[in-house]
């Protein structure tokens, strides 16, 4: 308990912000699916024909995966607040619209018939009669839309929407740091608390006054949505990086930023925490960042879809440039020293018991090990695939789970062996041994800044600032880094600015 | 007043509602539909407010065609009233009434002091039912705000589907009278749909009775019960037949115990302490007798319904009236018999005698 007021009060000056950056994308997405899925019910009572093809089709919204919606949108709307609200929006459509629909639909047909037989217009008697007997049910479907949507936001953290899911992302990060996990969740729920006693509040008004007070929601619930985007907005950027969720490349773009503005005039706007490989690169494809840091091995393996012949870190990075350069026209400039790459680790224990040097130890005792994979590795040539191929090896069983939760999974002894990367600082900090990859499955993992062509086109000084960075950096600079920010809870933007100061680049 | 010419319905899925119905009701008069259900009766007065379209034939009000009418205007001048009685739940009963006349686009002021007169009209207290909602209300106080919100912008006709039948006996009954009330009082043109032929034989000026979409017979409830077109009029209205629906020859005594012939009246052969009926050679009535004199009756035509003998018993103070047919006289009546026939046509229901 004390742990976390003392992280409430440490980050106090961002969750309010936070919190209300929440509630606006929160509410926006409501308004616009409220804006769109009544109407919509309305008209669907009239034409019953073409009302459950209708709502199959938002019913199928639903059913995809919010992640999967988020990274599909980003082609089209890039990062950010918009692709987020559109896929909320999405989300919030079904209970709206069904509940819309069945609550007309199911007014008493005797009712309907009164107001039609005494000369009621189709109009009048919506407003009069059939709006205001459905407004409970309607009222229903916009809170349990208001729920889901709150909820969901949460995910949209993962786009640079910003909002209470930075802080769950930054928790689950650290290896799923309980305090500041909490410190997101708690919020959120509040805020779905308060907003569906507030529209309890808005449904009972209803049922006297019926459509004026749904419209006075409304208005409401619009200025708020575009009351001050004080915290969201502001100026505009001459450029912005993006990174993936993590601390490393938090610290990293952080380096980017000082270093930019330190030798040229232009603006800088960082866009942290945008989830995995997949998010960043389709956001720098899409234009919505121009520059993030990426590693060497998987701009080769997983961006261009090709086998590292050699694990030559020069060769590696050479035919990732080229290839960038070729396919989608990206700059990629010279890498740091330190190789970040895949590794193999287990306890000592574990390695002691079977006597595990290498992977390829792993072979006799194959049927019993649990592996604690993330979901990108499990899935990776240059990952668990590679590992069945080349090592031959085959493991009793894999769970696979988001990179933050290895350390605490292998420390409990629920897996017993994990993927970590060689700059991971807790690959220290529990004493894990780390397996030699003797078949040279693992290419090198340098990071690098990869920009669009055209920005670097704009701003050629990018070239010359970012390449001081060039073989800067070693393993154990970057370990004692990542531990500042992880255990220490430095904010990143301090650790960057002092090992720029150290190396004399500031 | 209102005009069907050959309606016929004809659904979809091929099952004909109607089949050239003809037929009309005049300004003023109350007319029930009634019959088995599925025949039809719904669907004939729901045309006329058009909720439901002819497939072929016309409807006409005051001889235009509906179909000519602005379809909103011709539903404010016609009043409905529907068995579910269907007060809006979610207003009060002033704003219930008050419906139709705001659609008229009446003065506030027209419409409130049209709430009070008819909310008096039905014994509602205005000053607190007004603002009450329906389901404070009993079923049978609903339905009376449902009448009055049919009267409310004094529409020409008003349409009533089955309304009392959702009521328990004794509102029914009682809205029943009402109903008889109102219409002496204010003479509308009333189509009352009912499966219930007393109801439709107590109620209505003329009955119309249904059958498988089709007009059977319609007619006076007298003529309904004295001379039905066939068996199934009969057997329709059968044992719902109100005992003071049926007239008197059916009654009367036709033994002729209490019947003397001028000649025996000559020879005083009979009791002279009794009341007789006198009758010549040929079987015509000469007059009453009492205590051995001749006195004047009046006479029980033959098709007189039972009710309407009662009054004439009850005016001129007779025990015993003679029955004829013409001329001839066929049997004597008295309270006796009318008593016995009471008797006999009372049903008894669970131990409650039902009329």
């Amino acid at each position: 308990m004390k742990e976390f007021l003392d992280v409430l009060e440490r980050r106090q000056d961002v969750l309010w912000p936070t919190i209300w950056e929440h509630l606006q994308i929160s509410i926006v997405a409501l308004v616009i699916a409220t804006l769109i899925s009544l109407p919509l019910g309305l008209i669907l009572t009239r034409n019953q024909r073409i009302a459950e093809p209708i709502i199959g089709l938002t019913a199928i919204l639903q059913t995809i995966p919010s992640l999967a919606v988020l990274a599909f949108l980003i082609p089209f709307f890039g990062i950010g607040q918009t692709p987020a609200i559109i896929a909320l929006t999405a989300y919030g459509l079904l209970p709206i619209l069904r509940n819309t629909y069945t609550g007309i639909k199911e007014v008493d047909p005797a009712l309907k018939e009164a107001a039609t037989g005494m000369g009621m217009s189709s109009f009048r008697r919506l407003s009069r009669v059939e709006l205001p007997l459905a407004m409970p049910v309607i009222m229903a479907g916009i809170r349990t839309s208001m729920v889901l949507i709150v909820g969901t936001t949460t995910i949209a953290a993962l786009i640079g929407a910003g909002g209470l899911g930075d802080i769950i992302l930054l928790g689950l990060d650290r290896g799923g740091d309980l305090n500041l996990i909490l410190l997101g969740a708690i919020p959120a729920a509040l805020l779905a608390i308060i907003l569906d006693l507030i529209l309890r509040m808005f449904e009972r008004t209803s049922a006297k006054s019926g459509f004026r007070s749904l419209v006075s929601l409304l208005v409401i619930a619009a200025l708020i949505a575009v009351g001050p985007l004080a915290f969201g907005g502001g100026t505009k950027s001459d450029i912005k990086i993006g990174a993936k969720l993590g601390a490393e490349p938090s610290i990293l773009i952080n380096m980017y930023k000082l270093m930019i503005e330190e030798e040229t005039d232009l603006s800088v706007e960082l866009v942290p925490n945008l989830g995995k490989t997949d998010v960043v690169f389709s956001a720098l494809q899409e234009g919505s960042i121009d520059i993030y840091p990426e590693f060497t091995g998987t701009a080769l393996v997983s961006l261009l879809n090709q086998e590292a012949e050699s694990t030559d870190e020069r060769e590696v990075y050479q035919s990732a440039a080229e290839g960038l350069a070729r396919e989608y026209s990206l700059a990629y400039l010279e890498p740091m020293q330190y190789n970040n790459t895949y590794a193999i680790a287990t306890t000592q224990e574990f390695a002691d018991q079977y006597d595990l040097e290498t992977i390829a130890d792993l072979k006799p005792i194959e049927d019993q090990v649990t592996a604690g994979f993330t979901l990108e590795f499990n899935d990776r040539e240059d990952g668990y695939q590679g590992i069945k191929q080349l090592y031959n090896l085959e493991f009793g069983e894999v769970r696979t789970m988001d990179a933050g939760l290895r350390e605490g999974a292998i420390e409990k002894g629920e897996v017993d062996i994990i993927d970590a990367y060689s700059t991971d600082s807790y690959v220290e900090g529990l004493n894990l041994k780390v397996l030699e990859d003797n078949e040279n499955l693992f290419p090198p993992y340098q990071g690098a800044p990869l920009l669009r062509q055209e920005t670097l086109d704009k701003y050629p000084e990018l070239e010359e600032i970012l390449n001081q960075l060039g073989g800067k950096i070693t393993g154990d600079q970057m370990r004692e880094m990542n531990y500042k920010v992880e255990e220490e809870d430095v904010d990143p933007e301090e650790v960057a600015r002092e090992f720029l100061e150290a190396e004399g680049l500031l | 007043m209102i005009e069907f010419k050959n309606v016929t319905k004809t659904y979809p899925d091929g099952t004909t509602a109607l089949r050239g119905v003809t037929f009309s009701v005049e300004e003023g008069e109350l007319l029930t539909v009634v019959g088995p259900s599925g025949c039809g009766k719904t669907t004939t007065m729901k045309m006329i407010n058009r909720l439901i379209k002819p497939t072929e034939g016309s409807i006409f009000i005051h001889n235009k065609n509906i179909k000519e009418f602005n379809i909103h205007e011709l539903r404010w001048n016609i009043g409905y009233v529907l068995q579910q009685i269907a007060l809006f739940p979610h207003m009060t009963i002033e704003e219930n009434i008050a419906i139709v006349p705001e659609l008229k686009k009446w003065k506030k002021k027209d419409i409130s002091s049209r709430i009070d007169e008819l909310m008096n009209m039905v014994g509602l207290e205005p000053e607190t039912y007004r603002k009450r909602k329906p389901d404070e209300l009993s079923g049978g106080q609903q339905q009376r705000i449902g009448v009055i919100r049919a009267l409310a912008a004094d529409p020409d006709i008003i349409l009533m589907d089955e309304p009392f039948s959702a009521l328990d006996p004794i509102s029914r009954e009682k809205l029943q009278q009402d109903i008889r009330e109102l219409q002496r009082k204010i003479k509308k043109t009333i189509v009352f749909v009912t499966h219930d032929m007393d109801e439709a034989l107590a109620l209505g000026d003329r009955v119309c009775l249904m059958k498988e979409g089709e007009i059977v017979q319609v007619d006076t409830p007298q003529n309904m019960v004295l001379e039905p077109k066939n068996e199934f009029v009969k057997e329709f209205i059968g044992n719902r037949k109100s005992p003071w629906q049926s007239a008197v020859d059916v009654i009367a005594d036709r033994s002729g115990s209490r019947v003397i012939t001028e000649e025996e009246f000559e020879r005083r052969k009979f009791d002279s302490y009794g009341a007789y009926i006198m009758e010549d050679a040929t079987g015509n009535y000469v007059s009453g007798v009492k205590q051995a004199e001749k006195v004047d009756l009046p006479v029980l035509e033959n098709d007189l319904p039972l009710k309407k003998a009662a009054d004439i018993f009850e005016q001129h103070g007779e025990e015993l009236l003679p029955v004829v047919k013409g001329q001839q006289l066929i049997g004597t009546l008295s309270y006796r018999e009318i008593v016995l026939h009471l008797k006999q046509h009372v049903s008894t229901e669970n131990g409650v005698i039902r009329s």
